[in-house]
């Protein structure tokens, strides 16, 4: 640990905590870089840390998983995804195909990728074929996205999108009270894209501390630190502790493609159900695979959209159970026998904890 | 998918750039930063291929070394 973050150690141990403190964090790489440096176990033991809605790939519509599979396996068609998304399991019987990956091996022609350009090298290698993009992601991945749609890109690809937003969770935890934390963390990255002002709701409608954090132990400490003193002192406002790339408006570019290609509307969240202003629609209705195709996420299914039997990860991913109070976390659901997607995508909790060396379940932390 | 990681552009043409971390080249994305000025040798940070935003030098540092951090943490527990 470098001098600077022993430096924040100790102006963290010095505070005059008389209650506990719980920090919510909503991104998947904060919780890697917290887990990784062991900051749980370093910290006063009246601050809790806790995972929250930080892994998009573990909230993507089951029912678009669903629809993604159907258009390789069914109309054939050549699918292109983030490598995160072939292993999430959907709800079928046992006899059908439950991921992408299980449909690859099934025959259908489906791509992992890491940057949206290799989408449109994939199209352009296969012009007499429909290339589908299956887009799941937070503001991070769908800017990026955005900025290719304004580009332009080859007639024979099309988008099918599960694009969300980052604060609509956190701001529907703090409007209906289901919040289980005090403070908060905000995406480094998210606020690169996006801007600081974004989360300035936090502390003008819900008087709740939050700094915005970059990835070093540093900056989060900083944060950590920020976010308590805000509230032992009363004097709760915006912090922005990533000044090295975050300002008050963001990146006015790729703002501005978001708002020419996608249009914010309602979004549903696997497991957790309808999020107002959470997701994105295309504005170019004719760049939509549902314009094109039959809209298989629309078909009737048993457990359409829920997380699979048993999973907990809808209530990991509202920071209302730490990962390892799943009943399946490391019996049944490991990051080889996968059982939800926390556990499978690389930004999940569940996964992050395994990885970080979490073998015990079930320790009451939430209290 | 969300890791952002710090490159060195080493190349540019029209909005592409080629980009250079820890010895490791790739094609990054400029269409974003449109908005600022972007010279060969600048740092950037990259999501899914896309520069996000410039970022300093040592900045780009530090974050390299929380990835070895990382990294080394990762490997030294099983599974
Ligand atoms: S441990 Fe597995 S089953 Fe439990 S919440 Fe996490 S991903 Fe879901």
């Amino acid at each position: 640990m470098s001098l600077t973050a022993q430096h924040w150690l100790k102006q963290l141990h010095a505070l005059d905590l008389k209650k506990p403190i719980k920090i919510m964090n909503v991104c998947g790489g904060h919780e890697r870089a917290i887990t990784m440096a062991g900051l749980r176990g370093v910290l006063p033991t009246m601050i809790e840390l806790i995972p929250g809605p930080g892994c998009p790939v573990c909230i993507c519509p089951e029912e678009a998983i669903y629809a993604a599979i159907q258009l390789a396996i069914q109309e054939k068609l050549r699918v292109v995804a983030f490598g995160d998304m072939l292993r999430v399991p959907v709800n079928v019987g046992k006899q059908e195909i439950r991921s992408l990956e299980q449909a690859k091996a099934h025959g259908g022609k489906i791509y992992p990728i890491a940057s949206p350009m290799e989408a449109v090298q994939i199209a352009l290698q296969h012009p007499d074929e429909t290339v589908i993009f299956f887009v799941a992601g937070f503001e991070t991945t769908t800017a990026p996205v955005a900025t290719l749609l304004a580009q332009g890109v080859p007639d024979n690809l099309l988008i099918l999108l599960a694009a969300r937003l980052t604060y609509p969770a956190v701001k529907m935890l703090l409007d209906t009270g289901e919040a289980k934390f005090n403070a908060l963390i905000a995406p480094g990255h998210v606020a690169t894209v996006m801007g600081s002002e974004e989360w300035q709701f936090v502390v003008t409608e819900h008087q709740m501390p939050v700094a915005v954090a970059g990835f070093t132990t540093e900056s989060l400490l900083a944060a950590i630190y920020s976010v308590i003193r805000q509230q032992l002192e009363n004097n709760i406002f915006l912090d922005n502790c990533y000044p090295q790339l975050v300002s008050t408006h963001g990146n006015p570019t790729a703002k501005k493609y978001l708002a020419e290609t996608m249009q914010v509307v309602d979004a549903t969240w696997r497991g957790i159900g309808k999020i107002a202003n959470s997701g994105f629609v295309l504005k170019n209705s004719k760049l939509d695979v549902k314009s094109h195709f039959f809209d298989y996420s629309q078909e009737a299914r048993k457990y359409a959209g829920t997380m699979p039997p048993g999973c907990e990860c809808a209530q990991v991913v509202l920071g209302k159970i730490y990962p390892n109070q799943c009943p399946l976390y490391g019996a049944a659901c490991t990051p080889r026998t996968p059982i939800g997607p926390c556990m499978v995508s690389d930004e999940g909790a569940c996964r992050i904890w395994w990885s970080g060396g979490v073998r015990t379940g079930r320790f009451n932390f939430l209290r | 998918m969300c890791l952002g990681i710090p490159m060195q552009i080493v190349e540019i043409k029209d909005f592409n750039a080629r980009c250079e971390a820890k010895g490791v080249e790739r094609d990054v994305s400029l269409f974003m930063l449109q908005h600022e000025p972007v010279n060969v040798g600048d740092f950037v940070m990259v999501h899914v291929g896309y520069a996000i935003q410039k970022m300093s030098e040592a900045d780009a540092l530090s974050t390299w070394e929380l990835f070895d951090e990382m990294l080394r943490a990762a490997e030294s527990v099983d599974g």
